[in-house]
């Protein structure tokens, strides 16, 4: 423990306090460009318009596809948008630039200061306009939940949003993991594409793939805790076993990449020095 | 010498040298490719799910599974991804240099395009002949070499008009400082209007007389379509006549914008 911070909670409260400090300074830096929050939230609107397209479609050819009705489909587009929102605002702006912190040795500066490293690298940015995104996805959210005519109560809701921060903590691991690849690749900048991507597969309830692809889908790029999950659990069944694993497996994925950013370190001999 | 066949020769020395240079990212390549697959991938699954599920689709499991098989390699095939970079030319002055060279500015995105295409190919055709394996029983073949012959000469259109448009957007970059969102817009509205997304024979019936003949879809969708099946030969032929079409006229216009723009252009930095 350096000599900073007496205990293990205070270091976790320093680390917060700093995060709440990069908040403040994202938000008053947006103010300076509201251009970029205006087509942040254009193009957005945009793309969720035409994302629900194929859902849309599909649904016009049949009422229902494996139990799912077009009503639970659109919450599911809901939750979709709002955890890629929160992963455009929070994780994405980091992760993007991981080849630069690594290639033009921006990482040096990152390692004397006071400070967690991979705390550092994976949270420093953000990227306030995408919030909109959460927003409409919120709305979206509401209006398949009443379509569908779904009620829930405080415990499912509980559930849902649980499930979604595991969801939110398990894609960053793997994002994270792929991004630390870099420490071995040099370049990892299409990486991001493959995992915004596979994201996509998110649109959709796990039911709809073959049975192989849902157990990828739940456990190697474990996408189903983001999205069919807590839909599943509003729609009330879903037990709290499921929100168990999803702890589980957040709290065994953050060990590995813990480990594997530990590893990478070690290979790291610094670009410009 | 004409100065079409110095271009060529211009165009054909700069691709070989961009493929000896672009080699060096043979890994991100693959990566790339990768990305490319994994959204028709997706849509086959759903769809194929839809049809097994009782959806009552327009077109048969057979045409789905080739389309979306097919689709990723005529995405990159036809893709153009220089109007970003051109405008950026334009604006930082780059565009000066080659003013006083004996071959365009364009030749080196021309050059740019055809190198980085041929390197991809490496990756992804390899990786569309494992999902045509696994999905083998499904595929529409078609017997006898013409229409292969007509997929191929339907994607070269396909990758000139999308060429000829991003040419067109990238000109605007001439009068305006940023275009960016213009070219993200035609990205996003060209996603969906080519047939990149969703196939078009499932796009909703009253749709059909202005999706069937807006310029996206030939960018993508026709060339899938030729193999696909359910194009009759008459439709075949005056598909490849609006197709002609198109790119005769986005042609005409580009090179209308850009050479306005030629004269415009103040060269920043000079």
């Amino acid at each position: 423990m350096s000599t900073l911070d007496r205990t293990w909670w205070h270091k976790q409260w320093r680390h917060l306090r700093l995060w709440r400090r990069f908040f403040a300074q994202a938000v008053v830096r947006e103010t300076h460009f509201r251009a970029h929050f205006l087509t942040t939230l254009l193009v957005g609107l945009v793309q969720l318009g035409l994302g629900i397209v194929p859902t849309l479609l599909l649904f016009g050819f049949t009422a229902e596809v494996h139990g799912w009705s077009r009503a639970e489909v659109i919450a599911l587009v809901g939750v979709f948008q709002i955890v890629t929102g929160l992963m455009a605002t929070f994780i994405a702006p980091n992760l993007n630039r991981m080849t630069t912190y690594l290639t033009e040795g921006e990482l040096d500066s990152v390692l004397l200061r006071p400070v967690s490293s991979q705390f550092y690298l994976t949270l420093r940015w953000i990227n306030v306009a995408e919030l909109t995104n959460v927003a409409s996805g919120i709305v979206v959210l509401v209006i398949g939940l009443v379509q569908a005519g779904i009620g829930f109560g405080p415990g499912q809701v509980a559930q849902a949003v649980v499930l979604v921060g595991t969801g939110l903590v398990l894609l960053t691991a793997v994002w994270s993991a792929m991004s630390f690849l870099a420490f071995w690749l040099q370049s990892v900048n299409p990486i991001g594409f493959v995992f915004l991507n596979l994201m996509e597969a998110g649109r959709y309830p796990l039911v709809f793939f073959p049975a192989a692809v849902r157990t990828f889908l739940t456990f190697a790029f474990p996408v189903a805790f983001a999205t069919t999950f807590p839909v599943r659990a509003l729609t009330g069944d879903l037990g709290w076993g499921t929100v168990a694993v999803g702890l589980g497996l957040a709290v065994v994925a953050q060990g590995l990449v813990r480990l594997l950013w530990r590893r990478g370190l070690l290979t790291y001999s610094s670009a410009s020095s | 010498m004409s100065t079409v066949t110095r271009n060529l020769r211009v165009v054909r020395r700069m691709t070989a040298a961009d493929i000896a240079q672009q080699s060096v990212y043979r890994g991100a390549w693959i990566i790339f490719m990768l990305a490319n697959i994994t959204m028709p991938i997706i849509s086959l699954l759903i769809w194929r799910t839809a049809l097994a599920s009782g959806a009552q689709l327009p077109v048969d499991e057979r045409y789905v599974t080739t389309y979306f098989v097919l689709l990723g390699f005529v995405t990159m095939a036809t893709s153009s991804w220089m109007a970003g970079f051109l405008a950026q030319d334009i604006r930082m002055g780059k565009l000066s240099s080659w003013m006083i060279r004996p071959a365009s500015l364009l030749t080196g995105f021309v050059a740019n395009n055809l190198s980085e295409k041929f390197l991809k190919l490496f990756a992804l055709v390899p990786m569309i002949g494992i999902v045509w394996w696994i999905f083998r029983d499904s595929m529409n073949i078609p017997a006898g070499p013409g229409r292969w012959v007509l997929f191929a000469l339907s994607i070269l259109l396909g990758a000139m008009l999308v060429f000829t448009i991003d040419i067109l957007i990238a000109s605007l970059a001439f009068w305006m400082d940023d275009v960016s969102a213009l070219v993200q817009a035609r990205v996003i509205i060209a996603s969906v209007l080519s047939g990149a997304v969703v196939p078009l024979a499932l796009m909703p019936s009253w749709s059909r007389g202005f999706v069937d003949h807006q310029p996206f879809r030939y960018t993508v969708s026709f060339p899938v379509e030729i193999v696909a099946g359910q194009l009759t030969g008459r439709e075949l032929l005056v598909g490849l006549g609006i197709q002609l079409g198109y790119v005769v006229v986005f042609a005409a216009i580009a090179r209308l914008v850009w050479s306005a723009g030629i004269r415009a252009y103040s060269a920043v930095g000079a």
